[in-house]
């Protein structure tokens, strides 16, 4: 055995010292090593989620966003791209074993995932062993990105809209009565506790900070508390069900025309549908962009290759697809031709370069990642209900 | 009682019920003290205005007289077969949907330049309480023929209280795959739409008084004084009351009890179907689930004024459905915290008055 190993070292020395040349190989003696994709071979990106199963809107409408954006890029010095795109059902124990198979595989540089939060912090001490960066599209859970150095996510953290809405409220909307009410749940009450710390930390001090029980039907005593505060708008962290019957009996407690400012669990069509006429001026939260020329453009793509309206399966296509263009442009940075005509991705170079991506422009507004992974520096776009339907608001 | 205990066990019960009784007294006491300290800084240092106090009390009164008539419908069975009939939210979810596709139908149905539920809204009204009690009490026929009478007499004591939870679950998953799982609103007519009212302006705050509010709470008082007249005057009241006393002997006085069981789920089906029309004419949103929270909380209410007391549980579902929503604004606590309060309240009860507000403390008198 020993004796074995010793061989298999002095041939890559030997290969390393003859290699080193007009390509600087020494990029490669770092943590991880290289990417080597031979000529024939494709860089491959892997991608791997519930496909199939309870989640699979998710994961096949990413995947097929997916292919949509890897199918545009251009070869990078010949070397074709690939997505690798595996099912997970969701389930950690089958992301490992996926995980486990990709870092045995030299021409994988990079994974665009994964899909779910709980999949994807199964991962990432795998990932981190490897040196391969993961860019996520879509897993939300709070903390992936912390203590590790190889996941990061285009989208925004569930809480982090919070911090984004306050500002709205405070500066564009120049309103100073904010009344906050939540659902008591991890996800409403933690979005509505951010707003209320970045709005102390403006200067505005929420006239009400109240909670309500998820699942009834009337309202109307909490409302009432609120309404003695008079407030100028009313911030709900929660889902659609109770947000439609609070925006109902608001006008029952003498608020009717006070708009409601929501989270993105409670955007969509079904609000404007339960809550009709009591929905008017009411601002929303989604991570759907607002409509650019690029977002047009990959809609119609997107319809025409899929058969269905962009949104309609998922809210993440427009992240999956950035999340490709943005690796393949880090995987073109950091790449170089070998002389022996392979190309080489420096591994822990990668890792790093993903990292500090700033200044992307893709179709969800810039992505640029901070120190500690979360890419998505434009933040939610707010909505608000005109004439029955979510429009952008200004 | 304490008589008839003749064997060594008796200082052991009597250390007991002394030790019960000096919990009651310092439970009672601490309570008392704090609700003083809590008026005392209401008045001081009022959290709220007058028109505010005004408006929980109104969310309070309306939630309450749906809760009492819902409470009623277990009272009124547990009196009759000393059974918690844990369908019977699920009864009043089906009132609710009958009372919905009957108001969906007269919307269809054209009279005139409008629709019919709008152009004879009284009448539209009263069909959809005909249908809503009609399917209620049906079902609730039903259900006792189906899912209890062949358990009544089962050895196992509590079998027809494990149909009980099945057929609830039967109910609502069959309303699920039958109309579907996404909320549906009540079309309400013009006469009775939600949210208007009467508005109450007072130092500057305002609040509406809804006509939707008032009509269920007038209705819930009606439908309240029908029945304790109902079941103290009619021989069918009278045979009731006889059987929740003492079964053996009401058979033995020509009562027959089938029959009786019958139609006392009959009774409770129509409360808890016009309960069920009342809460969609009122709140709107509804679907399959509809039944199940207030079913709990009326059960407590039940529980609260004594199981098996008519009074009792209309008094329960009042002071329930006050407490729930003047409570937390009283004790200056989350409005999360309502249905700990109303628990609270109902183990303090039971402390003080373990057979419910209006229960008798000895067990075998009148229970209805």
């Amino acid at each position: 055995m020993k004796k074995s190993i010793f061989f298999v070292l002095c041939v890559l020395l030997l290969t390393s010292v003859l290699t080193v040349g007009a390509a600087d190989m020494s990029r490669c003696d770092a943590d991880g090593g290289c990417a080597v994709i031979e000529p024939g071979n494709t860089i491959k990106i892997g991608m791997a989620g519930p496909i199939t199963g309870e989640y699979a809107m998710y994961g096949a409408d990413i995947s097929d966003a997916m292919k949509i954006s890897i199918d545009e890029l251009a070869p990078l010095d010949g070397f074709e791209w690939e997505l690798l795109a595996e099912d997970t059902l969701g389930s950690a124990e089958a992301a490992v074993s996926v995980a486990n198979k990709w870092i045995t595989d030299e021409s994988l540089v990079a994974v665009a995932g994964n899909v779910l939060t709980g999949e994807s912090a199964a991962v990432i001490p795998i990932f981190e062993g490897a040196s391969i960066p993961m860019l996520s599209p879509s897993a939300t859970g709070a903390n992936l990105t912390e203590d590790n150095a190889v996941f990061n996510r285009v989208v925004f953290q569930d809480a982090a809209q919070g911090k984004f809405a306050a500002e709205f409220i405070v500066n564009q909307l120049g309103l100073t009565k904010v009344a906050v009410l939540h659902d008591g749940l991890d996800y409403g009450k933690g979005i509505a506790d951010v707003v209320r710390d970045t709005l102390i930390s403006l200067g505005v001090e929420p006239v009400a900070y109240e909670a309500l029980t998820p699942g009834e039907a009337d309202y109307t005593a909490v409302l009432t508390a609120i309404a003695s505060k008079s407030p100028e708008i009313i911030y709900y962290g929660g889902y659609t069900a109770e947000l439609s019957v609070v925006a109902n009996q608001l006008s029952q407690v003498g608020m009717a025309g006070v708009p409601v400012f929501s989270d993105d669990g409670a955007f969509g069509s079904e609000f404007i549908e339960k809550a009709g006429a009591n929905a008017e001026g009411c601002y929303g939260t989604s991570s759907i962009p607002a409509d650019s020329p690029e977002k047009i453009a990959f809609d119609q793509k997107y319809e025409e290759v899929l058969g269905r309206v962009a949104g309609s399966k998922s809210s993440f296509a427009w992240f999956a697809y950035d999340v490709i263009k943005a690796l393949s442009t880090v995987i073109s940075e950091t790449a170089f031709l070998g002389d022996d005509g392979n190309l080489y991705v420096p591994r822990a170079e990668m890792v790093n370069n993903v990292r500090n991506l700033s200044g992307f422009q893709g179709i969800t507004g810039e992505i640029t990642c901070n120190e500690v992974g979360e890419c998505n520096a434009s933040g939610p776009t707010f909505y608000i209900v005109t004439d029955g339907a979510w429009v952008v608001a200004n | 009682m304490m008589n008839t205990v003749k064997n060594g066990t008796r200082p052991i019960q009597k250390n007991q019920v002394r030790r019960i009784n000096w919990l009651r007294w310092i439970v009672g006491i601490s309570t008392g003290l704090f609700l003083l300290y809590r008026i005392i800084l209401m008045v001081i240092r009022p959290t709220y205005g007058p028109v505010y106090w005004l408006g929980f009390l109104n969310t309070g009164l309306i939630v309450g007289g749906m809760y009492s008539l819902i409470a009623i419908g277990y009272t009124l069975v547990y009196g009759v077969m000393s059974l918690i009939n844990f369908a019977h939210g699920d009864i009043m979810m089906l009132g609710c949907f009958a009372g919905f596709f009957t108001f969906e139908f007269l919307n269809y149905l054209p009279s005139g330049d409008s629709s019919f539920l709008n152009n004879h809204p009284i009448l539209s009204i009263l069909f959809a309480f005909i249908m809503g009690t009609g399917v209620s009490m049906l079902s609730g026929y039903f259900l006792e023929k189906l899912a209890y009478r062949p358990l009544r007499n089962s050895k196992i004591r509590l079998a027809p209280l494990i149909s009980a939870v099945g057929a609830s679950i039967f109910l609502e998953t069959s309303a699920q795959i039958l109309f579907g799982a996404t909320k549906k609103t009540y079309k309400n007519p013009d006469l009775l739409a939600r949210g208007s009212g009467w508005n109450i302006q007072m130092d500057g705050g305002m609040i509406v008084i809804t006509k939707t509010g008032v009509f269920s709470l007038l209705m819930a008082i009606i439908l309240m004084i029908a029945l304790y007249l109902f079941v103290q005057k009619t021989k069918l009241g009278k045979s009731i009351r006889a059987v929740s006393q003492d079964k053996m002997t009401a058979q033995l006085m020509g009562i027959n009890l089938d029959r009786v069981t019958s139609q006392t789920f009959l009774i409770s089906g129509f409360l808890a179907g016009a309960s069920g029309v009342m809460w969609g004419i009122h709140n709107g949103l509804f679907n399959h689930y509809v039944g199940f929270l207030p079913g709990i909380k009326a059960f407590t209410a039940a529980v609260l004024g004594g199981i098996g007391n008519i009074p009792g549980a209309m008094v329960g579902g009042m002071v329930l459905g006050i407490v729930e929503s003047v409570g937390p604004a009283f004790l200056g606590i989350d409005f999360q915290l309502k249905d700990v309060i109303a628990f609270a309240i109902l183990i303090l009860v039971l402390i003080l008055k373990p057979s419910g507000l209006f229960g008798k403390s000895s067990g075998s008198v009148e229970k209805v």
